[in-house]
């Protein structure tokens, strides 16, 4: 079924300081319109870990939606994840988006000893380990035979409340993971290219400019065929100022990204502006690209508020 | 410092028809007495997945402890349960007991396709999982090299709540885990022999009042001057409130290879009315040390009145 590409918002939140703290954000994104509350995975300064923060999440709110943005595949066996991601399916009553990544920062892979293989073998890794997640969440018993993962014959507990499964999230910056979520996800996140290892490098920078998300809409477009219509697209919104000079800034950011000033201003990660101006870059993205899915950090969930209340379902 | 050896109470449980359901039990549980509500780690007829159910039930209650009884370690790496942990106790201000176990239903791992070990390797890997766990818990970063695991400079995060960690349970049956628990754990369940990777007639042998007695010495042997420090647990897996307790142990006792009166003395077994009950449990922490009780989802409600005459004293 088509996509309705109305406008909805998530948060992203990486830290809590206390359960009490937690749960009174959770809440507060809940009460501003936002549509979601996601979590990251990994291992440095990331200070929570997404399965148990989507649980109490869930548990204090009752329709903000819980999801990871994304989980590391290699940190996780997929019959293990696939059964705590049904669990958190099941407890909150079908509010989870499921967010699935290759795995990406080297630091991560380091700190737990685990071996770093090159991204092709990562994303084929988690092209096998999302028909595992499927196959578990499917009705019948399951088994695959891969390259990676052995399954024999295994009905997954629980099922998910969301059928056939919760929206699987699936980003990325290069073409093959952005193909691969085109044919498997629902939700797809048009991401920095990351093959640096790291967000903070100059090439990780540079991809997120609006030249380079021509490019990725074009490649999942390519990819989905038939199927584009139905996905949703999302951007994280990492930067979000609210200013009535947006000329210093965007003269700044047309460095980083490697293009002009007002290029630089319809870059998907950054929005900056007044709120009339953040409404309207939204729409404009979302008539170029198709986004119609932003999620910002929660700490800037307040200025970001009404833009949400402008857009949220429009 | 000693521990105070008072009775406390917990029910192990794996799964409810929903949300309403799981956090209905859980105020129950909480309500009746008991300490903790525990979940096992399975994939097999166990639906729900431990720490999601934990952090969940912990969410919906003020005052319950919660706990995996136990985690498989080879399902995850130690690094991303210690991670999964820390946050738990945090949201859930410090209401975590975090167990950890080796490992030992061959199913789950048939479920995973993973490598079933021998016992020795899986419990090799377990002690190193311990130390990376604790490393994860301590304040600033730890390198660790092991066989099985390697970690470098890492700072997890977050810490936990409860300093310096949450009580560690590490359970088992068998002379290396028990007395690796006396070495390691806060809390040590006493729990079959599992060997044989299924519950068969070996299991339920391996927890007569003799083989009992004699887990409690392991773990003393491992523990040395720290057995004082420890709380001593078993999950009793046949329990049921009866004024006729030997009519129900000739009754069931054939059917796993024991005489009635072994049943009724086993340390897995606790039948009787609620007052032979608590002078079985008084007795046996007399004898073994163990004041940490736990039932199942099928008797906490009939053992009520056990808890509410012996909890905290």
């Amino acid at each position: 079924m088509a996509h309705d590409r109305k406008f909805r918002f998530g948060v992203q939140c990486l830290r809590a300081a206390s359960a009490k703290e937690f749960a009174e954000q959770a809440r507060r994104a809940e009460d501003l319109g936002f549509s979601s509350i996601l979590f990251p995975d990994h291992f440095v300064d990331h200070p929570l870990a997404p399965m148990p923060a989507m649980a109490a999440a869930a548990a204090v709110t009752t329709t903000l939606r819980v999801g990871t943005c994304v989980l590391g595949n290699d940190y996780k066996h997929p019959v293990v994840l696939a059964t705590e991601a049904a669990t958190v399916d099941v407890l909150s009553d079908g509010r989870l988006e499921l967010g699935l990544g290759a795995g990406w920062m080297t630091v991560d892979y380091e700190r737990a000893g685990l071996p770093l293989d090159p991204p092709g073998v990562r994303i084929a890794r988690l092209a096998e380990a999302i028909t595992v997640v499927k196959g578990l969440m499917a009705d019948d018993p399951f088994t695959f035979h891969g390259k990676h993962y052995d399954i024999d014959e295994l009905d997954g507990e629980p099922k998910p409340v969301q059928k056939p499964h919760p929206p699987l999230i699936v980003g990325g910056g290069r073409p093959k993971i952005l193909g691969l979520a085109a044919r498997e996800a629902q939700i797809i996140g048009i991401n920095a290219r990351l093959t640096a290892g790291t967000g903070e490098h100059e090439s990780s920078t540079k991809s997120l400019n609006p030249a380079s998300t021509d490019e990725k809409v074009q490649w999942v477009r390519e990819a989905a065929g038939d199927r584009f219509d139905e996905l949703e697209l999302q951007s994280l919104v990492g930067f979000v100022m609210e200013t009535d000079d947006v000329a210093s800034t965007a003269e700044m950011m047309a460095g980083a990204f490697d293009t002009t000033p007002e290029e630089a201003l319809d870059t998907p990660v950054v929005l900056v502006g007044t709120i009339d101006e953040m409404v309207e870059r939204l729409q404009r993205r979302r008539a170029r690209w198709a986004l119609s899915y932003h999620v910002v950090p929660i700490e800037q969930m307040e200025t970001f508020a009404p833009v949400v209340a402008r857009l949220a379902g429009t | 410092m000693a521990h105070d050896r008072k009775f406390r109470f917990g029910v192990q449980v794996s799964s409810a028809a929903d949300a309403a359901g799981w956090r209905e039990r859980a105020h129950k549980i909480e309500d009746l007495g008991y300490s903790t509500l525990f979940m096992p780690d399975h994939f097999i007829d166990s639906p729900f997945a431990p720490m999601v159910g934990i952090t969940d039930a912990a969410a919906a209650t003020t005052t319950l402890r919660v706990g995996t009884l136990v985690l498989g370690n080879d399902y995850k790496h130690p690094a991303v349960v210690a991670k999964e942990a820390a946050t738990l106790d945090v949201l859930s201000e410090g209401r975590l007991e975090f167990g950890l176990g080796a490992g030992w239903q061959r199913t789950d791992y048939d479920a995973l396709g993973l490598r079933y070990d021998p016992p020795g390797v899986r419990v090799d890997r377990l002690t190193e999982a311990i130390a990376v766990v604790k490393g994860c818990f301590t304040d600033g970063p730890f390198t660790f090299v092991g066989e099985h695991y390697t970690v470098r400079d890492y700072d997890a995060q977050p810490k936990p709540l409860q300093r310096p960690h949450p009580p560690i349970l590490i359970g088992g049956g068998a002379p290396r885990v028990l007395r690796m628990a006396g070495r390691e754990a806060d809390i040590v369940g006493i729990n079959p022999n599992l060997s044989s990777g299924e519950l068969d007639a070996a299991v339920v042998r391996s927890s007569v009042a003799e083989q009992t007695r004699q887990k409690v010495e392991w773990i003393r042997d491992g523990a040395g001057e720290r057995f004082d420090d420890l709380e001593l647990q078993i999950r009793y897996f046949f329990a049921a409130i009866t004024d006729d307790a030997r009519g129900l142990a000739e009754a069931v006792a054939p059917g796993f290879g024991l005489t009635a009166a072994e049943a009724l003395e086993s340390g897995v077994a606790l039948v009787g009315s609620v007052d032979e009950c608590c002078e079985i449990l008084q007795r046996r922490r007399e004898e073994w040390q163990v004041s940490y009780i736990v039932f199942g989802d099928d008797n906490f409600e009939a053992f009520a009145p056990v808890v509410a005459g012996l909890a905290g004293t």
